[in-house]
């Protein structure tokens, strides 16, 4: 067997531990008054509706179908909205082929007085979309979202010779009209657009068009233009919304099942962890320095520890996932450590037994965790936001159970990371020292 | 090899069977007259809309006035509402007294923002100190629950028909297709009792019901693969005369240990989200933790007791078969023998085999 080098145990263990502590407790500087995140930490999560209490609902258009560039329009103006009540920590998905969109938002921390039911109504509000002289809300109306034909974002070579992102105004013929009017009188002055009560865009008139087609230029990347002519549009659109479902939570009823849910989790990880000791003996207590390295994995991947990975929205159930997983977890090392007594008592050697035991024991452990991920991946594509699934399906709006799919498939791989591969390297490390040789340390009969 | 236990399932394979078919037998019975199934309204639509209050209210007062309100409404003047009471859990220190009331609207109907809104304006009217608010609604369009419907359905279904795939892929070597068939067997028994969690606890039918569905189908198939895994090695290692009954009784005898530590420490985990959200009372949890935690139990069992003892009256069956077959042809024993020394020396040896097998494997079942 190839010798694992005795350190390796205590380099592993260090880094478990480490990891185990950053990924709950993040990492934090100070510069000034500011606080600056290095790592995220499970105070950093987002929670989900359940926890924080929020809004969930379903608009769809108000009786006919809606073009794919029509749905963008709508989604701009629920952003636009969302942004407007000041609520920035939205999720919002639409569904193209069944013509519905789906927004939730938690409560925001300091909310006291929340009202479900002015937040959805304000949300499917028609858009009502205005163009003002000056810069002010109270200045005169010169058009309104009628008279709007469509809008458009384009790339184009501007008087000064740069390529510059621009939208495109198109007027239907009334709208033409009345611009070429209020161009004429408000030459080199601010005309400004509103959506509902927020100002979108506020041009300076360059020229007279009469033409009914006006180009707003200006400091946009492709981004912002597309955003821009898709606001325009939501004024334009020829149907309102309707809420065809939503549900609301209270925040005070979520905060207890977090706590409940913190409890949970740490009566679980004791109770397996005696449970381990007591059965397994050396490989328990291994079993249980891997569960912890799981666990730290597994936060991370929700919490947004790496930059890279988004943070997740953690509801109820994903967080029963991960609970779920904990005990799951350790069946990788039941497996090998059932192995590595049965080899013992072939009275085999020591290293003999662990190698043996380790190798024998995989194919059981991948078979088994194979049907877990398949479970999973399916999970996340029943109760997830946009897949394959929910194009034939739609978009569902239990995204709840989408977090204990999530946390299943994130507690398998990092299962494999750790009840695996580190479980097997701190076993055969520390199989290494001699006072640990001792063959009942491993569930073996008394070393004669 | 070490072998902890002395089981004999595939003799007590009956009892099994029996134990089984009973609870589930008591479950229908108490299912259809007893306890109906509950369907969410995340399936079938409608509406359900609590509201959080203090002091001491009439419940007749209280549903005067929603009643009274809903008269006044285009879309629900000829609803009725089933009402519900209960202590608010969530209840701040300085409001002890805090209650809930629950409003699910029959005829599954979706009731619009607006009307909701004038409720909560009348119930506030009415009850200026009893400070009513709303906890949580929820409302879903009736063809949108359809639709969520059929779109578990058709997960829970694929979820499946992927397992047989890779079950019998992986396990060609000792009879791939009929092992994945009993494996699904011993799947439909624990998503029989399951559904019978449900329905005996009278918790509806939602989208907690699918997730432990589809966490049994892969749990009950993970324990089944360690099974079905241990005995494709202990076939290669012993003798091909070995009878299949013994082959897998040595296997189960040998991973009940893990298949039991496995279940201790998933359950252990479970238990605890159980028990805390019991203390709590957590509706949306205990729906979720409550039937997995059985169906970890169902589980664990089947795998030990119903797909692989299942496995071998397959196999014994199908070893008659070709036996009564080759019988068939010629009427004696004797004469089989007589005749078969005619064909390849190989199959002579194949059928005797064959025969043998079935014979011993009759024997220890019928003991």
């Amino acid at each position: 067997m190839k010798r694992i080098g005795k350190p390796v145990f205590f380099i592993v263990f260090v880094i478990i531990l480490a990891l185990a502590y950053t990924s709950v407790f993040g990492i934090y500087g100070e510069n000034g008054d500011f606080k600056i995140t290095y790592i995220k930490g499970i105070n950093d999560m987002r929670w989900g509706i359940d926890i924080n209490g929020g809004v969930e609902a379903v608009f769809a258009p108000d009786g006919r179908d809606a073009t794919d560039d029509e749905m963008e329009s709508v989604k701009a103006i629920l952003e636009l909205r969302l942004v407007d009540q000041n609520v920035t920590d939205y999720e919002i998905y639409p569904d193209y082929t069944n013509d519905r969109i789906t927004v939730r938002f938690p409560w925001k921390s300091d909310e006291t007085n929340y009202d479900p039911d002015s937040a959805i109504s304000e949300l499917s509000a028609t858009a009502s979309l205005t163009f003002r002289q000056g810069s002010e809300y109270s200045g005169e109306v010169l058009l309104e979202g009628k008279d709007v034909k469509n809008a458009y974002s384009t790339y184009q070579t501007g008087s000064d010779g740069l390529h510059q992102h621009v939208v495109v105004l198109e007027l239907n013929d009334e709208g033409k009209e009345k611009f070429a009017e209020a161009t004429r009188a408000n030459l080199n002055k601010t005309i400004s657009i509103w959506m509902d009560e927020t100002c979108i865009s506020a041009p300076t008139v360059e020229n007279v068009i009469t033409g009914g087609t006006a180009t707003i230029s200006g400091s946009f990347d492709a981004a912002s233009a597309a955003k821009l002519a898709n606001t325009i549009n939501a004024g334009a659109l020829p149907f309102g919304l309707k809420v065809e479902s939503y549900s609301t939570i209270s925040p005070s009823l979520g905060n207890s099942a977090l706590q409940a849910m913190g409890i949970a989790a740490i009566a679980a990880m004791c109770c397996i962890f005696l449970f381990m000791l007591f059965m397994y003996r050396l490989p328990g207590f291994i079993a249980f320095i891997a569960l912890l390295g799981q666990m730290a994995i597994s936060i991370m991947a929700v919490s947004g520890y790496f930059p890279v990975f988004p943070s997740f929205t953690m509801t109820i159930p994903g967080i029963a996932g991960l609970i779920l997983s904990i005990g799951m977890g350790v069946d990788a090392n039941i497996i090998t450590a059932e192995r590595i007594k049965d080899e013992l008592w072939t009275g085999k050697t020591l290293d003999g037994c662990i190698r043996n035991g380790t190798k024998g024991s995989f194919s059981a452990i991948f078979d088994g965790n194979i049907t877990v991920i398949i479970v999973a991946i399916i999970l996340i594509l029943v109760f997830g936001p946009a897949n394959i699934f929910s194009a034939i399906f739609g978009v569902s709006t239990t995204g709840l159970i989408y977090a204990f799919g999530y946390t299943l498939l994130v507690g398998v791989i990092s299962n494999f990371i750790m009840g695996v591969g580190a479980s097997r390297l701190m076993l055969k490390s520390i199989s290494g020292y001699k006072f640990l040789r001792n063959k009942r340390l491993y569930g073996g009969k008394k070393s004669s | 090899m070490r072998q902890t236990f002395h089981i004999d399932f595939i003799k007590k394979s009956k009892i099994f069977f029996g134990i089984s078919l009973g609870i589930m037998l008591v479950c229908l019975i108490l299912n259809i007259f007893v306890f109906p199934t509950l369907v969410d309204i995340q399936f079938t639509g409608g509406t359900i809309i609590k509201y959080s209050y203090s002091g001491d209210l009439k419940a007749e007062d209280i549903e005067k006035t929603i009643n009274d309100t809903i008269k006044e409404s285009e879309g629900l003047k000829n609803d009725t509402i089933a009402y519900s009471y209960s202590d608010n859990l969530a209840k701040s220190e300085q409001d002890s007294n805090s209650k809930i009331v629950s409003l699910q609207f029959t005829g599954n109907k979706a009731v619009s923002v607006e009307d909701k809104t004038a409720i909560t304006e009348a119930l506030e009217k009415a009850y200026p100190d009893s400070t009513f608010k709303e906890a949580s609604s929820s409302s879903v369009d009736a063809s949108k629950g359809t639709n969520f419907f059929f779109k578990c359905l058709a997960a829970v279904i694929l979820a499946a028909v992927l397992m047989i795939f890779y079950v019998a892929l992986r396990f060609k070597k000792i009879g791939g297709l009929s092992a994945g068939v009993m494996a699904v067997a011993a799947l439909i028994h624990d998503l029989i009792i399951v559904y019978f969690v449900f329905a005996m606890f009278r918790m509806p039918l939602n989208d907690n019901f699918i997730a432990v569905v589809l966490m049994i189908l892969g749990y009950s198939l993970n324990d089944t693969i360690v099974i079905y895994d241990r005995i494709r090695e202990l076939r290669k290692k012993s003798s091909p005369k070995t009878p299949i009954g013994e082959i897998v009784n040595t296997s189960l005898n040998q991973c009940m240990v893990r298949t039991i530590c496995t279940s201790i420490t998933t359950i252990m985990a479970i238990g605890s989200v159980l028990v805390v959200t019991l203390i709590f009372n957590i509706d949306s949890i205990i729906s979720f933790a409550l039937p997995m935690m059985i169906g970890l139990i169902s589980g664990s069992y089947s795998s030990l007791c119903i797909a692989a003892p299942l496995w071998v009256i397959w196999k014994n069956h199908q070893a008659k078969k070709k036996e009564e077959q080759k019988n068939d042809k010629v009427p004696s024993k004797n004469k089989s023998k007589k005749n078969s020394k005619k064909g390849t020396k190989s199959e002579t040896k194949k059928s005797d085999n064959d025969s043998k097998k079935a014979e011993l494997d009759k024997t220890e079942t019928a003991e």
